[in-house]
């Protein structure tokens, strides 16, 4: 290594979901090497899930994701049942628009507060955090608490939900069982706007980056558990069911998982940023007040700021829970009753990271033919490493760990859940030399 | 006997709630008739039925608009009177080693159980022989079963699982109840029990029943007992199943049984409980907790690492003997009151009224059983622990430890008891009384564990939680005026010091005792000093062997069994016995061989406990109680069972 | 107890989906307790405190062995933990994606995609047990906070942990649920599943699906003998027993009974 050579590197990430590494290399000023290595074990769930039953398919999808099951069984759901033509009445979309709700909040405030913010002060952990910032450290642990508490009561659990089912779900609540969690839900609002005002108080580089944003669209709503169309700054909107036309993944040396660009090889991103971009109009009102107040300037292009943005999205997952809660009528029946025929289809949520796309083909056994799933972490994968050419320049110019700090808290603003982008090895199994489709 | 209309049933809900009761009933939910709270008749399973199967169970509409037209469905009274899951005790303990114990006991408002079936009465009945009878109350069960207010309902229509009408338990309520009820097409049917039943009765503004009804009532019952979807010959059961231990039906309904504890959990008199500790992350604020447990369960049979029901078929062969075998002798009555929840609700649809007839079918000869007597009932609560003091320890080996201890008030101790030793957040263990001293006595502790290790390592001054004394002692009044040989293994002699110091401290009464006693090594001999002082009484000998040593042990190397065949072993001495099990089996059979008769044999037996009062059903050996009726037995009472795998 | 005589506990990951690490995570009200109480020493998940190298008192490990670097690790790891537990279902049984283990590793080796040396991954996905002694296996997918938090305890206060094994109808039942499969017909594997999770599907209203693994003296043959009288075809009986636990011993003999 010369003396104009500096290499940044970690690895094994912290603070992140998954194992992965980075590794930047840059010479007088250029540079030559940007990689984030994701070297956590493939698990070939695509693979595992041909053959069988559709309606076993929330279940094993959820094990994709410890931190965001629900995103995984919602997208699941949503490629299934558009599939089968299935329409699950408003209540139940109103109900795992409620589910979908705690999940952002537990996620989001799992990142914000344990994983994203120690790098804001220094710290090494969010118990190390807590020794100086006690009331902030508890603050995000009520919250998290409370989406763990309004995913467990409709989902039977925090962690993988046992309910969601196709058509709907397995029990749906008493409305009073509901009401139950409204106050522990409005101490969670209160603390969510805290928690705004905080996150915008923290120190942040100063680096911005020309985004293709990526967010779903199609409908009224804030962008969370349903829509047809994705957006995607400066172009055109894209059918759901047309994903894999407009973005294609690819396979890279230095990572299990498959990367995602636009056809045209254009890196982009998917997550808060970009929701909050492409929708901020549809924000809840005191969610949209919050951003007015405290956040950044739209559109936002700094990485950095996304903590702000994700605490918006906790007050608005909030309010929206209060409301829905308030507005909840139990439906007649928990699901609707679905006719296996042989079908494809593909559907697409917000999850906490950004846009997770499904797609199955089933038999008319109600088997599962061929299964397809994109994660968020894996389309922003390029950008990731986009982003780390990008911050070199800053570098040069800290200490070395400095530096190094720097670029971790550059990856964990994207809250990469590295366990979800690996699963995606396609494994094409010759049977004597029958040609199974890939 | 008093009559209203069936739109008149709210009155019943007015009366109930004017005089201060909540009250819990059938109601419809997730596709079965369950018992809970009910704000009014609109909450009663109006217009259903069940229909029942071995392993099903359907929820159907009547015709009509009966609201009791149902048998029984899968919740039982028990839970309300002794819960799945219920905290005992809250524990502290200080830094300076003092603890503290407050007992937990229950505060549910007063609670009225509305259509409480005969066959239900008769198991609050069996269940209170369980936890009422001597020689300890259940505080916590009594308050319950005291309170709660009983509306029974007669039944009418039998279903396709019941055999009350086999079991004698029904269909009629005609006692046990406050109320006594029945659902005529055009009028419910009441009579008064007790008093408080008759103050509801007088808030009802109803009307004298008509001889009409009076005899549609007594058609109805007649009808629903010639109805029973099931039979049960319950002549002789104990005795056939006790006779039957290696019938070849336990093996194949062991192939079916899933060992699920579904049946017991159902079974409105299954008592069986385990209960275990929790507490915050230090361990010094700490609570007991008792819930439900089943012999089907891994750890019912557990005791140091071994499991005396292993297999499926030995548990299922537990379940159904002690169901309707030997709960006779503990408790004077059949565990069995014809209700068919266990066949309903067992996932693979074993029924017990088909594999106890296709025993009989084809029995070999009946065992007699005993008959138990049931002592008086202590009232203070035996769940909750004392504070005793730690006035000395003596260190016996590498692993096992004398405490001496204290408590006020003292206990009065007898040799061959025990006790419980607890310690808040850690857990409990059986203990043997060692000797006594004064007010102070001796408990002998082997290193074999969390708790055991943890009250080995106490010291004085220290205070730790105790129970008891348990158990019924060595028989040294029938031993009176004959030789004594004294039989001990290992940790077993521990148990038999205090009756050893009794015999020679009387050497009038006992001229000749002899103490054969083997352990694993050398260094393990227990007591070694004290033995020194008894070896230079009169009247006493002693023979040591150990399973191993270096050259430098002169004794005997071997078994006890060994020792014992060197020794004469007169007919007419008393034979007192401890240690492990088989070393007890082949003792017993070398004296057996010698001519020495059963009942001059005395084992001390050892099971698994969670409570030692005779309620969590753990100790059960066949019909007895470890706790309660042992823990020393005279060998012809368990010759049957002894050396037999899975009890 | 002094600062200085904290245990030592290290979390680690394998080929997992992160749901048990995060169990820990969701203990929000005891959280900083035990971190108080125990010398979090190494949690990648978590924490950037880099790891010292020095031995743990405890150490807890999720996921499977499933890349040949995890065999590797779990010997380092083995080596240097008083106690081992495994937590969750890919840790104690492989996981959901030991289900490729069905699948001929001859055929596995023929995927045909971009770049195969691009991958380093085992051709099955095994439990830890399969390559070291284990002290514990805590169950579930994910395991139950409660559990996880009287395992911390009992290490602390020196009790044995209250963690039965019995099948999942006993909580049922205590929970004063009504049985899915006898009142209405609903498959469950609840009477051959371990404990743990509260009892959580039949409370609502579907059938257990094992994430618990098998109890000990799991008698599948005859719940499977049961489901099959009822009308279930032998492929769905398959299916049902190939799950989240599928590679451990009792559920893997059950489904390949029914193979075709």
């Amino acid at each position: 290594m010369s003396a104009e050579e500096k290499v940044y590197q970690v690895d094994l990430l912290t603070r992140v979901e998954g194992e992965g590494s980075f590794y930047l290399r840059v010479r007088e000023g250029v540079v030559e090497e940007a990689r984030l290595s994701i070297f956590e074990a493939p698990r070939f769930f695509e693979a595992l899930l041909r053959g069988r039953s559709m309606f076993e398919v929330p279940d094993i999808v959820a094990r994709i994701c410890g931190i965001c099951p629900v995103a995984y069984q919602m997208s699941a759901l949503a490629a299934i049942e558009g599939a089968l033509g299935v329409a699950p009445s408003p209540e139940v979309r109103a109900l795992r628009r409620l589910l979908y709700c705690g999940e952002w909040i537990e996620s989001h405030a799992l990142h914000v507060f344990l994983l994203h913010a120690p790098d804001f002060l220094g710290y090494p952990s969010a118990v190390e955090m807590a020794k100086d910032h006690r009331a902030v450290v508890e603050r995000g642990l009520s919250l998290k608490k409370a989406g763990n508490a309004l995913i467990a009561l409709l989902g039977g659990r925090a962690i993988h939900p046992v309910s969601p089912r196709v058509g709907g779900f397995s029990k749906v609540p008493r409305r009073r069982e509901l009401l139950g969690l409204r106050d522990a839900l409005q101490r969670g609002l209160d603390s969510a706007l805290e928690a705004v005002r905080w996150t915008a108080s923290l120190p942040v580089p100063d680096f911005e980056q020309d985004y293709v944003f990526v967010a779903l669209a199609g409908g009224d709503a804030y962008p969370l558990e349903s829509g047809d169309r994705i957006a995607v700054s400066g172009r055109a909107d894209v059918p759901v069911a047309d994903f894999e036309t407009h973005f294609v993944e690819e396979q890279v040396p230095h990572s299990n998982a498959l990367a995602c660009r636009l056809a045209d090889g254009t890196p982009y991103l998917c997550g808060p940023m970009s929701r909050v971009n492409h929708h901020a109009d549809k924000l809840h009102p005191l969610a949209a007040a919050a951003l007015r107040e405290h956040g950044p300037p739209l559109p936002v292009r700094n990485p950095y700021r996304s903590i702000v943005v994700r605490a918006i999205e906790i007050v608005h997952a909030f309010a929206e829970a209060l409301d829905g809660i308030d507005a909840y009528v139990e439906p007649e029946r928990p699901f609707v009753e679905v006719t296996a025929r042989a079908a494809i289809g593909a559907g697409a949520t917000e999850a906490p990271r950004g846009l997770l796309w499904h797609r199955y083909q089933l038999g008319a056994d109600g088997l599962v033919v061929d299964a397809r799933i994109v994660p968020p972490t894996s389309q922003n994968q390029a950008r990731i490493e986009e982003d780390l050419r990008g911050v070199a320049p800053a570098l040069l110019a800290l200490p070395h760990e400095a530096a190094t700090r720097r670029c971790e808290q550059l990856i964990r603003a994207y809250d990469p859940c590295i366990s979800c982008a690996t699963h995606f090895l396609r494994l094409r199994i010759d049977r004597a030399g029958e040609e199974v489709p890939s | 006997m008093l009559a209203l209309a069936h739109a008149e049933l709210g009155r019943l809900f007015d009366a109930l709630h004017a005089e201060g009761y909540r009250v819990i009933g059938p109601t419809v939910r997730s596709a079965a008739i369950v018992y809970e709270e009910l704000d009014g008749p609109a909450d009663l399973p109006v217009g259903w039925t069940d229909e029942q199967a071995p392993g099903r169970y359907r929820l159907v509409r009547r015709d009509d608009d009966a609201a009791f037209g149902y048998v029984v469905g899968p919740h039982t009274w028990k839970a309300h009177l002794f819960p799945p899951r219920e905290r005992l005790f809250q524990a502290r303990r200080r830094p300076d080693g003092r603890v503290g114990f407050d007992p937990v006991l229950p505060d549910e408002p007063p609670t009225a159980f509305l259509g409480v079936r005969a066959c239900e009465v008769a198991a609050m009945e069996v269940q209170d022989r369980v936890f009422l009878e001597g020689p300890h109350a259940e505080p916590r069960y009594a308050a319950r079963r005291r309170q709660a207010f009983l509306v029974g309902v007669s039944c009418l229509e039998a279903g396709q699982l019941c055999f009350c009408a086999s079991t004698s338990t029904g269909p009629r309520v005609d006692h046990g109840v406050d109320l006594a009820m029945a659902e005529l097409p055009g009028a419910y049917l009441f009579e008064a029990g007790t008093e408080r039943g008759r103050a509801v009765l007088d808030r009802l503004s109803a009307r004298p029943a008509t001889a009409e009804e009076r005899r549609h009532l007594d058609e109805g019952i007649e009808r629903a007992r010639g109805q029973m979807g099931r039979t049960l010959a319950t002549n002789g059961l104990p005795e056939l199943l006790f006779g039957n231990l290696d019938h070849p039906r336990w093996a194949a309904v062991a192939e079916r049984c899933l060992a699920c504890g579904n049946c017991t959990s159902v079974c409105p008199t299954c008592f069986c409980s385990s209960a275990h500790e929790e507490s915050d992350l230090t361990g010094d604020d700490a609570a007991r907790v008792r819930t439900w447990d089943s012999c089907f369960s891994l750890e019912h049979a557990e005791i140091h690492g071994v499991n005396v029901r292993p297999t499926v078929e030995d548990r299922y062969r537990q379940w159904l003997t002690h169901k309707v075998g030997s709960w006779v002798s503990q408790f004077g009555v059949s565990g069995c009151v014809g209700c068919g929840r266990c066949i309903a609700w067992c996932p693979v649809g074993i029924d017990l009224t088909e594999e106890l007839a296709a025993i009989r079918a084809d029995a070999a000869a009946p065992a007699p059983m005993p008959v138990r007597q049931a002592p008086a009932a202590a009232t203070d609560d035996a769940l909750v622990p004392r504070a005793a003091v730690v006035i000395g320890v003596t260190r016996e080996s590498a692993d096992v430890v004398t405490l001496h201890l204290a408590c006020d008030p003292p206990l009065a101790l007898r040799p061959g008891q025990f006790t419980m030793l607890s310690l808040p957040g850690l857990g409990e263990a059986a203990i043997s009384v060692s000797g006594t001293w004064g007010d102070a006595f001796e408990q002998t502790i082997r290193d074999v564990g969390a708790v055991s290790g943890a009250l080995s390592a106490l010291r004085p001054g220290q205070q730790l939680g105790i129970r008891g004394p348990y158990g019924n002692g060595w028989p040294l009044d029938a031993a009176r005026g004959r030789p004594v040989v004294v039989i001990a293994g290992g940790i077993g002699l521990a148990p038999l010091r205090g009756a050893i110091r009794f015999l020679l401290e009387h050497p009038l009464d006992y001229p000749d005792v002899r103490l054969v006693y083997g352990t694993r090594t050398p260094d393990d001999i227990l007591f070694g000093h004290e033995m020194l002082g008894w070896a230079s009484r009169p009247g006493f000998r002693m023979a040591i062997t150990v399973d191993r040593a270096d050259l430098s042990w002169r004794g005997d190397v071997g078994v006890v069994t060994r020792l014992l065949r060197r020794e004469p072993l007169s007919p007419e001495a008393t034979y007192l016995m401890c240690g492990p099990e088989v070393m007890m089996r082949f003792a017993v059979e070398a004296l057996t061989a010698a001519g020495v008769p059963s009942d001059h044999l005395y084992l001390a037996m050892e099971r698994h406990m969670k409570c030692a009062a005779g309620f969590c059903g753990r100790c059960q050996y066949g019909p007895f109680f470890v706790c309660k009726d042992g823990p020393i037995f005279r060998h012809d009472q368990v010759a049957r069972l002894f050396g037999r795998e899975g009890f | 107890m002094a600062a200085a005589t904290r245990p030592r506990l290290g979390v680690f990951k394998l080929a997992s989906c992160d749901g048990c690490q995060l169990t820990l995570l969701d203990c929000e009200d005891e959280l900083l307790a035990v971190a108080g109480a125990v010398d979090i020493v190494r949690f990648s998940e978590a924490s950037s405190r880099p790891d010292d190298g020095q031995p743990f008192d405890l150490t807890l490990v999720e996921g499977s062995v499933s890349a040949p670097e995890h065999v590797e690790q779990i010997h380092r790891l083995r080596a240097r933990s008083k106690r081992l537990v495994t937590i969750g279902a890919c840790a104690n049984a492989g996981g959901i994606q030991a289900l490729r283990n069905w699948v001929d590793a001859e055929e596995v080796m023929r995927v045909v995609y971009a770049r195969p040396d691009y991958i380093r991954s085992l051709a099955t996905s095994t439990p830890i047990s399969a390559h070291v002694p284990v002290d514990f296996e805590l169950r579930g997918c994910p395991i139950a906070r409660e559990q996880l938090l009287e395992l911390i305890t009992a290490m602390l206060t020196g009790r044995r942990p209250a963690l039965r094994d019995e099948s999942v109808c006993m909580e049922c039942k205590r929970r004063g649920n009504v049985c899915v499969t006898v009142a209405t017909g609903e498959p469950c594997l609840g009477p051959v599943t371990h404990t743990g999770c509260g009892a959580l599907c039949p409370s609502y209203d579907r059938g257990c699906y094992g994430c618990f693994g098998p109890r000990e003296r799991a008698s599948t043959g005859s719940l499977a003998a049961w489901f099959l009288a009822q009308g279930m075809v032998p492929a769905e009986a398959l299916r049902r027993f190939r799950g989240i636990n599928g590679w451990s011993e009792a559920f893997r003999k059950e489904s390949e009974r029914h193979e075709r």
